[in-house]
């Protein structure tokens, strides 16, 4: 017997379209999980429950009366709590918009409901997503499921779909990601999720943290999951400007377990010299691992990617600002007090390092590029060290002592920077029971390629199987 | 960006960006724009001649 609340959506997909299990089965077993384990979790701000199980009736009834479904037909989705919703409360994280009700739903929404999708509700996250350790004071700090005894950080921005998922408490959700926020959440969580390429997904109604910075993306619990939700999220959308016309691939069918003649670049130099011993050896048997799957492995390097920090901090610091300018001065002390010091901080930064971030990010691009006309992916840890405790400000990293945000978001930033796509997947567990996570990056555009190599390692490994110990 | 920066500097700066902040507020995040301007004039070491800024998202 299937346990529904951590089959994926995979699985789930095929049983309710075989019809051998109910979507209210499924979206009733979700919100008594939900209704158990939340209270501790702090994973969503808002549990659409009525909206859910009506969703759910209307699906079993196009089941019962034979007619065409999506490929996520009674799915149960969670969304980050930026995702517009038509007539359900959407707020960032905030105080500020704490009561703002869109009047419709954001692409991506209303193409994952079109694919069946039932949405759940609306997840916890970093206020307004700028910041990678999950915490939020309006709604509670979200608790990372993979340890009971110690309030660990589920990792950010999208801590509420990081948490959610790996609790079972959703089957898939959606994150958004502008230094890292699906890729260290994901890593922390013991997820997979992806971080596509910048313009391969529309962020028409997603709350912007960063114009230039931000992609929106799936949080699952296998590639194959990510490859199956991506399909039905991606593509071009007038709403958004910056989508691209390229047609969206299959990717379902580009996950062969192939992976013979495959060049893959590992990235030792800043990323696994800053990780952990625990962090550094799990991805270099990882990389081992795919080698023995007849992938050709070799190291490789970015030379200025220690720049990509202060770039970002030009570019993110100043498009943030300019978001938030009218609050910031007239609503300062609404925002926790972190998150508002941290958009501060964009009003010093001047067009001249603006433009220099700008010119770094050509650069730092350029680097990836030409380490990726040389290989088919690059290979990294996700994040430098496994989940912190929420009490934790500072920590020691391969390399020397680090602030515990600096190191969380060190190596998923350079991706955000240079637009690349990049998934994060289990790749081993600490000591201490806490999973760790590995990056795959890969060409503009091919985010065929990445899943491919994320599901070709879920094939030779089970770190994506296991499942946290909850009450 | 090595020295440090006085609060009236700091309160001119925001202003010129058009944000009144309080002495409080300022004094506040001192510490941290000193350590932002040190990291982004970090930026300047970086061999950018010839580099053109990014202007487009490779939006094909």
């Amino acid at each position: 017997m299937t346990d529904l609340t951590f089959a994926t959506a995979t699985e789930l997909s095929r049983l309710i379209t075989g019809k051998e299990v109910s979507p209210v089965e499924v979206v009733r077993a979700h919100l008594q999980r939900i209704t158990a384990l939340d209270g501790s979790l702090r994973s969503f701000i808002t549990v659409t429950a009525d909206g859910a199980l009506a969703a759910a009736a209307e699906a079993e009834k196009a089941l019962v009366a034979g007619r065409p479904v999506g490929p996520l037909h009674g799915v149960p989705l969670g969304l980050k709590d930026l995702y517009d919703t038509a007539g359900v409360r959407t707020t960032g994280g905030s105080k500020i918009l704490a009561e703002r009700v869109p009047t419709a739903d954001a692409t991506v929404v209303r193409k994952l409901r079109e694919a069946g999708m039932i949405v759940l509700g609306k997840l916890n996250m970093v206020e307004f997503a700028y910041g990678p350790e999950g915490l939020n004071k309006h709604y509670g700090h979200v608790r990372n499921p993979w340890d009971a005894a110690t309030h660990r950080m589920a990792g950010g921005s999208s801590s509420g779909s990081g948490a959610s998922v790996a609790a079972g408490l959703a089957t898939v959700a959606l994150g958004s990601d502008t230094g890292g926020s699906i890729r260290i959440p994901c890593s922390l969580c013991g997820l997979t999720g992806i971080k596509p390429t910048y313009g391969r997904v529309s962020r028409a109604g997603v709350l912007p943290l960063s114009w230039s910075m931000d992609h929106v993306g799936p949080m699952t619990r296998t590639a194959a999951d990510c490859a199956l939700v991506l399909r039905a999220m991606a593509g071009y959308d007038p709403a958004d400007p910056t989508t691209s016309v390229l047609p969206v691939p299959d990717y379902m069918a580009a996950l062969t377990g192939d992976v013979r003649g495959l060049r893959v670049g590992l990235l030792r130099a800043f990323f696994l010299e800053s990780a952990t011993p625990e962090v550094r050896t799990a991805v270099e048997a990882a990389a081992r691992a795919l080698e023995k799957a007849g992938a050709v492995v070799d190291e490789v390097t970015l030379p200025s990617v220690r720049y990509a920090g202060a770039g970002a901090l030009a570019v993110v610091g100043t498009e943030a600002l300019a978001y938030h300018a009218a609050w910031l001065r007239t609503r300062l002390a609404d925002y926790d007090p972190e998150v508002g010091t941290r958009l501060m901080l964009g009003a010093f930064v001047t067009g001249v390092h603006y433009v220099r971030g700008q010119q770094a990010r050509a650069l730092i691009r350029r680097e990836v590029d030409e380490a990726l006309a040389r290989h088919d992916v690059l290979l990294a840890p996700a994040t430098p060290v496994t989940a912190p405790a929420i009490t934790e400000r500072q920590t020691t990293l391969g390399d020397g002592p680090s602030d515990v945000r600096s190191a969380l978001i060190r190596l998923t930033r350079p991706f955000n920077f240079s637009g690349h796509p990049a998934c994060s997947v289990p790749c081993g567990f600490a000591s201490g029971g806490l999973p760790i996570g590995m990056q795959i990056v890969g060409r503009p555009f091919d985010e065929a390629t990445v899943l491919r190599v994320a599901d070709a390692y879920q094939r030779v490994s089970d770190w994506h199987t296991r499942r946290p110990v909850l009450a | 960006m090595n020295d440090p920066l006085d609060l009236d500097s700091l309160r001119r700066y925001a202003r010129l960006a058009g944000f009144d902040w309080t002495d409080a507020e300022l004094e506040t995040i001192r510490p941290m724009v000193e350590a932002s301007l040190r990291q982004l004039a970090s930026l300047e070491t970086l061999p950018l001649d010839g580099t053109e800024p990014t202007t487009q998202y490779r939006i094909l």
